[in-house]
């Protein structure tokens, strides 16, 4: 067991409790959350929206390193951090997609929008889409991990770009005012930031089982080969 | 350079031989042109025009898929890319010719299906050849670029075909925005604005760096 | 040129749960001939494979000519004969060849396809395409093609199946006359044959590898009874 897998296996109990403090703190913040003037109750999509995508953008980081640290090391742990951390990033990542609308209609009226941060999110959940696809359709453990860490890296390196490319395009009209000019008004930053906290503990959470489970799953396998290589012989 | 230079050869050698992918590449580009001035709604109002630019980049995209998923084609027959991958030179090399012969395919394409596209549409495109085929060429680089490296690791999935455009397409985008922005101003007319241009050269840029880099990993076993 | 030696120490490899190879040491000299024999599925190809530095090994690891390991290094130095021809069907015997010698930095490949060419009595074939050729003349053109860069070790997997036997006779030749000068692997299911050719064998079996004197490849009897034996541990 490689020591990322133990390091993964030994946090899913921390985190979880962690994650099971953090819950219900964060959902009485967000009801204690004063009502924002203009947008009412629908702004309180803002505790779940951004710190989803927080957990987005960090699942595809780690996805694309993981992957490039398996090219470099060639060792099968760090395709199981990518992997895991791809299928728990997509998850963050559609969450961000379906609450993004809820909150566009509930403020402008319109489901969608074309503005910066959405379509480069909903770009993201299209790259997190043919990375599983690849990773479905390649045949072979060690191809799929070369291929999928290949896929990661360029996916990764086309976030700046994408960000400048829809920039370009006007894309910055409708989306609230970034966070750091102050426009949480008080009494909303505890609950926003903790909700980011609460989000990225889920996130390493489901993390940390998912790549359990597929160590698990890999030495099932490994064990199920080698039985069988020794049945072939009669001993 | 030599292996760039033989691997360049041997791809439009074997194109001159059948002809099949840039035939395929070029129909395709006209058909969709065509097909386009018929989506088109009767009597061209001015705001629809708009859209012309972005049409003919999906043409120019869509044939290049096509064209791409078959670069590596020959190399499956006979175990060739086993050929490919003894070659002890570095393999961005063999990634470099690739893409060049695949560039000089979509550059011929580009150029008849813009023919096509300016009697269909009654666009003037005398004036701006110049620059447009400089973003053509731009924006050809940046498809062709991550497509070669994209082909050859789609070539080696299951439903390949369908992998390809799966893998290369939400990766397109700065691309495509940016030439499609770039192409628009030109035809409004409008001199060249800097903006999108510069956006094509870092995004060819980042893209042939991180293909030629990866390529090494991808010829592998 | 007076060939390669090869060095493998604990080479193995592993498809995902599946071990094709297990840990194998394996000594040959330089300008020996070695013969790797067993059934089919026993991983033969998966070592000729390894050997030419198509893939990494999953464990362990092989040096050709002292090159310690490095691919890269290792590709000028080897030629190898798989079971496909890795020729292009559109181009001719002599286009591929010149690719071939272009590939791999052959200073005048011209001249050297011009020698190869004749040297398999393929001056008649020369220019025509590859495609249309029997599986007897395109084996003779994919030996000429591994020949192209005068490798200091040569590996051909299975070379004999499925060649006429003027062609056999004439790869028989080739084996003999290149020994010596270059090491030469390559694997059959013709016992006999193998006994003919070779220096040393190589007895693969599931995976497991075990070397043969010689005389044990031309003794029915004494090859049954190795095939009965367990394998050695590695060291």
């Amino acid at each position: 067991m490689s020591k990322l897998d133990s390091l993964a296996a030994r946090a899913v109990l921390p985190t979880g409790i962690l994650l099971a403090i953090a819950t219900p703190i964060w959902l009485w913040l967000v009801l204690q959350a004063p009502l924002d003037s203009v947008q009412g109750v629908v702004q309180k999509i803002v505790y779940v929206h951004p710190p989803c995508a927080f957990a987005a953008y960090l699942g595809f980081a780690c996805t694309a390193i993981g992957g490039a640290l398996y090219l470099w090391r060639r060792d099968e742990a760090w395709d199981r951090f990518a992997a895991s951390s791809a299928e728990v990033g997509v998850l963050f990542c559609a969450l961000v997609i379906a609450t993004g609308p809820l909150w566009a209609r509930g403020t402008w009226g319109r489901w969608w929008s074309w503005d910066l941060r959405l379509t480069l999110t909903l770009l993201l959940f299209l790259v997190y889409l043919s990375y599983l696809l690849l990773r479905g359709f390649t045949e072979g453990n060690e191809r799929t991990a070369r291929f999928a860490a290949v896929y990661g890296i360029a996916g990764l390196a086309i976030i700046p770009l994408n960000y400048f490319a829809i920039e370009l395009a006007g894309g910055r009209s409708i989306h609230p005012e970034n966070l750091q000019r102050g426009s949480l008004g008080a009494g909303m930053r505890a609950p926003f930031w903790f909700g980011v906290l609460t989000a990225l503990l889920a996130f390493a959470h489901l993390l940390a089982r998912r790549i359990e489970l597929a160590w698990l799953g890999d030495r099932a396998a490994r064990d199920a080969a080698a039985a069988e290589e020794a049945a072939s012989w009669g001993t | 350079m030599t292996v760039l230079l033989a691997v360049l050869w041997k791809d439009l050698l074997v194109e001159w031989r059948s002809r099949d992918r840039i035939a395929a590449m070029g129909v395709f580009a006209v058909l969709v042109v065509v097909i386009f001035q018929f989506a088109a709604p009767p009597g061209s109002a001015p705001e629809s025009r708009g859209h012309l630019p972005g049409l003919l980049w999906v043409a120019w995209v869509f044939s290049a898929v096509l064209g791409l998923n078959r670069s590596f084609a020959l190399e499956l027959e006979n175990d060739a890319w086993a050929g490919l991958a003894l070659a002890p030179a570095e393999r961005g090399w063999i990634y470099l010719g690739k893409v060049l012969a695949s560039l000089a395919l979509l550059g011929a394409v580009q150029l008849v299906s813009a023919i096509a596209f300016a009697l269909a549409f009654d666009v003037p495109l005398g004036g701006v050849a110049g620059p447009l085929a400089a973003v053509a060429a731009l924006g050809a680089v940046g498809v062709t670029a991550l497509g070669t490296l994209f082909a050859a690791v789609a070539a080696r999935t299951q439903y390949r075909e369908v992998m390809l455009p799966l893998l290369l397409l939400p990766l397109l985008v700065p691309v495509l925005l940016g030439a499609v922005r770039a192409t628009a101003a030109l035809l409004e007319p409008q001199p060249l604005p800097w903006p999108p241009i510069r956006l094509l050269l870092v995004t060819d840029a980042v893209f042939l760096i991180v293909s030629f880099v990866c390529f090494e990993y991808v010829l592998d076993e | 040129m007076s060939g390669a030696a090869i060095e493998a120490r604990g080479l193995a490899r592993r498809f995902g749960p599946v071990v094709a190879l297990h840990p194998l040491d394996l000594d040959v000299p330089a300008g020996r001939v070695l013969a790797v024999v067993g059934p089919n599925g026993a991983g033969k190809s998966t070592l000729i494979r390894l050997l030419a530095g198509l893939g990494r090994p999953s464990a362990g690891r092989v040096a050709i000519g002292g090159d310690g390991g490095d691919r890269r290094a290792r590709r000028a130095r080897v030629g190898l004969v798989a079971h496909a021809t890795l020729l292009y069907p559109p181009l001719t015997a002599r286009e591929n060849l010149i690719f071939a010698g272009r590939l791999f930095g052959v200073a005048d490949p011209s001249r050297r396809a011009g020698e190869l060419l004749e040297r398999f009595e393929l001056g008649a074939v020369a220019e025509r395409r590859v495609g249309g050729f029997s599986r007897g003349t395109a084996q003779r053109v994919a030996i000429a093609r591994a020949l192209m860069h005068e490798p200091a070790l040569l590996l051909l997997d299975e070379p004999f199946t499925g060649l006429d036997p003027r062609a056999a006779a004439l790869l028989e030749a080739l084996v003999r006359s290149l020994a010596g000068r270059h090491t030469v692997v390559f694997t059959s299911h013709d016992l006999p044959l193998a006994a003919r050719l070779a220096d040393q064998g190589l007895l693969l079996v599931g995976g497991r590898g075990r070397p043969l004197e010689r005389a044990v490849l031309a003794d029915p009897a004494a090859l049954a009874a190795a095939i009965g034996q367990p394998a050695a541990e590695p060291r």
